[in-house]
């Protein structure tokens, strides 16, 4: 059963629901390699490249194949950019969104249930289509397949030996292949073996890491991300639901995401899921790869900074846009910041 | 005295301040300097205003220790906290205040000093800088013993108020207001129902005393005909010409976001009503001569209001009103005391800032029909984006559809590094040519 390609906006939606569907939800950070200036015809300059690029992509035919966009409400500007696609812009698309709540309470895991719902009957009407309890749990459980075959990746890491970026691309396929591809290219790194290096361990923070030649910066200068507190990598990695009754363990899913500032966590439960990764990674820095205007990254940061600082964990914020090139200054503080770590000269 | 306004500028102060010693420092400079050639004299409320603000922030001076102090947004649900005897504090009220004041950039580079982002809203930057630092022009600001964070406004508070909680060791309650593309759903209303109940409960364990229904109701009843009262007041500007400009109106709300629920909140727009009135029967308008009206749209520009006022006062142009100060009022007829919670659920999903960019395009619109304007004037705010994304497509559909002058300038509400005399003077005179 295929309905076409779903584009989805960053962060937080039920994947499994839209594979239910028989869509393919491919997932839109930016892209990067677009040209601003269409989206900029609709959008502020204070608004970030993520939002503006992926207006420019769709404004530039870039999603002419899709049969949906779903936008997630996750922050002001992809509220804005949901907004002016439904008023305004109109694409030939039809736009649907998402709500996640900002909290864990019972009551936002009763709003979440009717906002699947929601959803669900949306994708019906849609495509025509009803798929049964029993398809929606399998991809459920696929989801879950994949989210726990990416928590033995995070934990082999080390001895599967992928450079940073390598490590990273692997992960991101996660935004577009399909649970059971997914799940077999990770099985075929998990079973390699390498000869551990002597790299300067650090933990990537942030939104996302484009464009990805920051991370060859990072390997180029002795570095290694071993682990990440990215909203598009560890911040979505998933635990497995415990209801039968699929809608709900959609929601507990999606409620059991890990500490990120768009879901309105605290600072210490922030500063406790860093503690953890740092534990699990023995990282001895954090690098913070920002992208210009999130507020969410900005707002957190400080006292973040502060405790990393105080338990001796060295931290280097950079802000960045996501389209290449990387810039030089930027290159510059990776090498520079790694080489005090103790990487190259 | 020139020492004490040298302290009430911008200091901790470390004696005791009397409402006699700080009555002229602590609020806005009422319009008194502005040119009377070409503005009406000040609205004599202002003194009024003045008083009400003054008295506010010296209670909150002695407040801790004596009521229960909650830290709130703008758009949060009050009425249960005034119903309980809280002492409320608008951090955002403090950043106009800051930036009417002129003393929001340092207040926001204290921020910036200790690894804020210059990206980040200024109002937020001008709080924390005031938490971080201790410093402002009103003596000193109470501790909250709670914080009440409500997202109908922006994203932007829930990362503020986590920063807020972690600062001060206090409670935080956050009341999620799920966005409204197109209309809102029973979930949505039960949603926000339900968060409502449990922040009533968190604020009873901490005020120690259990909400009285009937209590909730008054304060309901008063906080409906102070936004009734405060829509009539805007509503006066449907008149050629217009009694009240935009920026009174961004002078004397402060009332309704503050002390909304409160008597003499009631007693003050009645009265400001009033004047408005006998300005009306008398021809005064707000501009002496006003040729042409029109609309602001998105926060004010709180340390620019003076220039912008004369400089558009100068060509014959009356900011007759705007969608922020409108959003104050629109929504009073949804307030119900006699189901104050439901009521409080529903109109708290729906102010402005939470619906939807082609819903404010069509609020701009029947506010051009109703007030009888020739033009809008769209601040896109760099700390605003909830308010500001959308701006450019409504400006193209105003131009396009109305058939009036749109003109969109840039800058923030309260960081004046943002603003660029010369480019906003030079659009406005492009605008006011047309």
């Amino acid at each position: 059963m295929t309905s076409g390609k779903a584009i989805v906006l960053p962060i937080r939606y039920p994947r499994e629901l839209l594979r239910a569907f028989g869509f393919e939800p491919v997932e839109i950070w930016g892209p990067p390699k677009v040209e601003g200036t269409l989206g900029g015809s609709h959008l502020q300059p204070y608004i970030c490249s993520v939002v503006k690029n992926a207006l420019s992509f769709l404004l530039e035919d870039g999603l002419d194949d899709a049969e949906i966009i779903l936008v997630p409400h996750c922050c002001d500007s992809l509220q804005g950019l949901g907004s002016l696609l439904l008023d305004f812009i109109k694409p030939k698309q039809k736009v649907l969104t998402f709500y996640p709540p900002r909290n864990k309470t019972e009551a936002a895991k009763n709003f979440l249930i009717a906002e699947i719902e929601r959803l669900w009957k949306e994708l019906e009407e849609i495509t025509g289509k009803s798929p049964s309890q029993q398809d929606l749990m399998r991809c459920i459980l696929e989801e879950e397949m994949a989210d726990r075959l990416t928590r033995e990746l995070y934990m082999n890491r080390e001895r599967i030996g992928l450079s940073s970026r390598e490590f990273i691309e692997l992960l991101r396929k996660r935004e577009y292949l399909h649970p059971k591809e997914f799940a077999k290219e990770v099985q075929d790194k998990l079973k390699i073996t390498k000869e551990k290096e002597e790299k300067v361990r650090l933990i990537l923070s942030g939104v996302l890491p484009e464009p990805m030649e920051v991370l060859d910066e990072i390997d180029a200068a002795g570095g290694m991300i071993v682990t990440d507190d990215t909203s598009c990598l560890r911040r979505r990695l998933l635990q497995p639901g415990t209801s039968n009754r699929p809608f709900e363990r959609m929601a507990e899913r999606l409620l059991s995401a890990p500490p990120d500032p768009v879901l309105g966590c605290s600072l210490e439960e922030r500063i406790a899921f860093l503690e953890k990764l740092i534990e699990e990674s023995n990282a001895v820095g954090v690098i913070f790869y920002n992208v210009k205007f999130c507020e969410g990254e900005d707002f957190y940061y400080p006292q973040v900074a502060q405790w990393l600082k105080s338990r001796g964990i060295k931290t280097l914020k950079i802000e960045a846009d996501i389209s290449p090139p990387l810039p030089k200054q930027v290159s510059q503080r990776i090498r520079a910041f790694i080489e005090s770590l103790g990487g190259r000269a | 005295m020139r020492s004490l306004i040298k302290k009430l500028k911008l200091n901790t102060l470390k004696t005791a301040v009397t409402f006699k010693s700080c009555w002229n420092y602590l609020f806005f400079d009422i319009p008194k300097s502005w040119r009377t050639d070409i503005l009406a004299p000040p609205l004599r409320i202002g003194v009024k205003t003045k008083e009400l603000i003054t008295k506010h922030y010296l209670e909150g001076m002695y407040a801790n220790g004596i009521k229960p102090v909650a830290w709130v947004t703008s758009g949060a649900p009050v009425e249960f906290l005034k119903a309980l005897g809280f002492y409320t504090l608008y951090p955002e009220n403090h950043g106009a205040l800051c930036g009417a004041r002129k003393v929001a950039l340092e207040l926001c580079q204290e921020a910036e000093k200790n690894g804020y982002c210059i990206d980040i809203c200024s109002y937020a930057r001008t709080d924390i800088g005031s938490a971080l630092s201790g410093k402002t022009p009103v003596g000193r600001l109470p501790k909250p013993d709670l914080l009440v964070c409500c997202t109908n406004i922006c994203q932007t508070v829930l990362y503020w108020y986590q920063v807020l909680a972690h600062h001060f060791k206090a409670p935080l309650v956050i009341i999620d207001t799920p966005f409204i593309y197109t209309e809102a759903s029973l979930p949505d209303v039960e949603y926000v129902q339900k968060q409502i109940e449990t922040a009533i409960e968190t604020a009873e364990r901490i005020a120690k005393r259990k909400l009285k229904f009937e209590k909730l109701k008054e304060v309901m009843r008063l906080s409906k005909i102070a936004t009734e009262l405060w829509l009539e007041v805007i509503n006066t500007g449907k008149n050629i010409p217009s009694p009240i400009s935009a920026f009174d109106q961004f002078i004397h709300m402060a009332p309704i976001v503050e002390l909304r629920g409160e008597p003499q909140t009631v007693d003050f727009y009645a009265q400001m009503l009033k004047e408005l009135r006998k300005r009306v029967k008398k021809g005064i308008g707000a501009v002496i001569k006003e040729k042409k009206r029109v609309l602001w749209d998105n926060l004010p520009i709180w340390y620019s209001l003076k220039l912008l006022s004369e400089t558009l006062a100068e060509n014959g142009i009356c900011v007759v009103t705007s969608t922020y100060t409108y959003a104050w009022g629109e929504l009073a007829p949804m307030i119900d005391p006699e189901r104050p919670i439901e009521s409080m659920a529903k109109v708290y999903l729906h102010p402005i800032l939470n619906r939807g960019t082609g819903d404010k395009l069509s609020l701009m619109k029947r506010m051009v029909k109703d007030f009888r304007l020739n033009g809008v004037i769209l601040h896109s705010d760099r700390s605003c984006k909830p308010y500001s994304v959308g701006q450019m497509d409504q400006r193209a559909k105003i131009v396009q559809e109305l058939k009036i002058p749109a003109v969109l300038i840039e800058s923030d509400h309260n960081d004046p590094r943002a603003f660029s005399e010369k480019q906003v003077l030079n659009r406005l005179k492009a605008f006011m040519e047309m």
